[in-house]
């Protein structure tokens, strides 16, 4: 314990912390819409849709954030337009390109040194990371306190919200950047191949406790909290990398919820 | 005041034309019965009032103000919220992202108007077939519509919700909204005599 404690004296712990948490709650906010949805795949297309315009950027010498960031958003339109259009065979199409765009990843990247984002490390967290985990997280809380109702209504039935006149397009399109985001920002700390499991898990934890929606984006925020910090402490102390056992701790939440609530 | 002016509307899914070349126009305080054997574009005909597919010819024109219960509502049934959170939803209007006080009061009174008050907490997964169908009325009556597009409402309702259903219509009516409803018992249209009746056929309209 007194190790942890003084683990947060180091800036990067700090910077980690801060900009790990802000991301896993955003993520798992979101997360709700993307279950509830049935969009359960496009963390995971978009995370390995990322990691590849990772790898080919950095093994080209480009900016890799400048060339990734509107890579990911692009792939989230296209994502989010082939599930809802071809539904299941959507889904397999997804999953076809994503293996695709990892194992090309793997192979252009194969100079470079892309494993930190492959597994994620702690020790890459930067000072602007952090600034635009916080940026993101107030925009990514603000949508849900401005447009809960719409976000409820666009959930539960998009046709429905279209028939009263609303732009459901826009709000899709919003879901998709914020996502996309997430993703961006996540695969730095959580790694590539873990991210989408901070998308999904909490959620589907909070699906087993919450009966209105409200309380699954609080509940999903919260176990998604706790899961990262938790799993981050675990990290240090028995040196292991910090999003696998993030993305254990949520699974472990996740199974204990569902064994030991009858709903 | 015109409510709903439709001109010669064609709509297709692909190479299929379901609706062919239909006009239609409805005044405030007007009712409009549509029959027809399955699958001669009753509903197509709705979701293109609706604004929910695009007419591949013909104009539209209608209220903004207009609700619309589909024939079958195509949302998960493990959506987790209670009636009330789905019946106010019925309010939201493009712009408006808040509920007043006068839209948590419209949708008691449709909730009341249809007997569903009991159910008002409960979560949805948790209703029958018949009592989710009263549920989207009160949904579309809160909306407080000029234009109300009923699918096949009284599929699946016991004689009791269909007296409601047209004690509500009768009260929309009077208010001056439109309604358009599809039907396919010839009951319904002899308890509205002043009612127009439309049948389609192959995506045309027979009479006129
Ligand atoms: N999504 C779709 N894609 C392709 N064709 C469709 C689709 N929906 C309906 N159709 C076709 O369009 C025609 C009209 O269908 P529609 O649902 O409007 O009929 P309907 O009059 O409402 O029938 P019912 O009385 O059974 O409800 C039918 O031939 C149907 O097969
Ligand atoms: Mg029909």
């Amino acid at each position: 314990m007194r190790e942890v404690l003084e683990l947060l004296s180091y800036p990067f712990v700090m910077r980690a912390l801060t900009a790990g948490a802000l991301i896993s709650v955003c993520a798992s906010v979101l997360g709700v819409i993307l279950v509830l949805k049935h969009y359960a795949l496009i963390g995971h297309g978009l995370s390995e849709i990322g990691f590849a315009s990772l790898s080919i950027s950095a093994a080209l010498g480009l900016p890799v954030m400048l060339v990734s960031t509107p890579a990911i958003i692009i792939a989230s339109f296209v994502i989010m337009f082939v599930s809802q259009k071809y539904k299941t065979s959507g889904d397999i199409a997804i999953a076809v390109a994503s293996s695709f765009a990892l194992a090309l990843g793997v192979i252009a990247g194969r100079g470079a040194n892309v494993s930190a984002y492959l597994f994620g490390s702690v020790l890459a967290v930067s000072q602007e990371d952090v600034i635009f985990a916080a940026v993101l997280s107030v925009i990514v809380l603000a949508s849900f306190v401005v447009f809960y109702n719409r976000l409820f209504l666009i959930t539960y039935n998009e046709d429905y919200a279209r028939s009263l006149g609303i732009n459901t397009l826009f709000y899709q399109f919003t879901i998709s950047v914020l996502t996309a985001l997430v993703v961006v920002l996540g695969m730095r700390i959580m790694g590539t191949l873990l991210i989408s499991g901070v998308i999904i898990l909490p959620a589907l934890t909070a699906k087993n406790i919450a009966s209105c929606f409200r309380s699954l984006v609080i509940v999903s925020g919260a176990v998604s909290f706790i899961a990262f910090t938790a799993g981050l402490a675990l990290s240090f102390v028995f040196n292991l990398p910090a999003g696998a056992v993030i993305v254990m701790t949520n699974t472990a939440i996740l199974i204990i919820v569902k064994v030991s609530v009858k709903k | 005041m015109n409510r709903l002016r439709l001109n010669n509307a064609v709509i297709k899914y692909g190479e299929i034309i379901a609706v062919n070349g239909v006009s239609l126009c409805a005044d405030a305080g007007e009712m409009i019965f549509i029959t027809g054997a399955n699958g001669s574009g009753k509903s197509t005909l709705m979701k293109g009032i609706a604004g929910l597919l695009p007419l591949t010819s013909g104009t539209l024109e209608r209220t903004q103000r207009m609700s619309y219960v589909p024939q079958i509502e195509e949302a998960d049934r493990n959506f987790p919220a209670r009636v009330s959170e789905i019946v106010i939803t019925g309010t939201q209007r493009p712009g408006k992202f808040f509920y007043t006080h006068d839209d948590k009061q419209q949708a008691q009174n449709a909730m009341n108007e249809l007997g569903i008050m009991e159910l008002a907490g409960r979560e949805i997964n948790a209703l029958s077939g018949g009592q989710m169908r009263r549920v989207f009325l009160a949904r579309a009556l809160c909306g407080q519509p000029e234009l109300l597009l009923l699918d096949e409402p009284c599929a699946g309702l016991d004689a009791d919700s269909h007296k409601i259903l047209f004690r509500v219509l009768r009260r929309v009516l009077s208010g001056g909204c439109a309604v358009v409803m599809v039907t396919h018992d010839i009951s319904d249209v002899d308890g509205m005599p002043e009612a127009k009746i439309i049948t389609l056929s192959d995506g045309v309209i027979l009479n006129a």
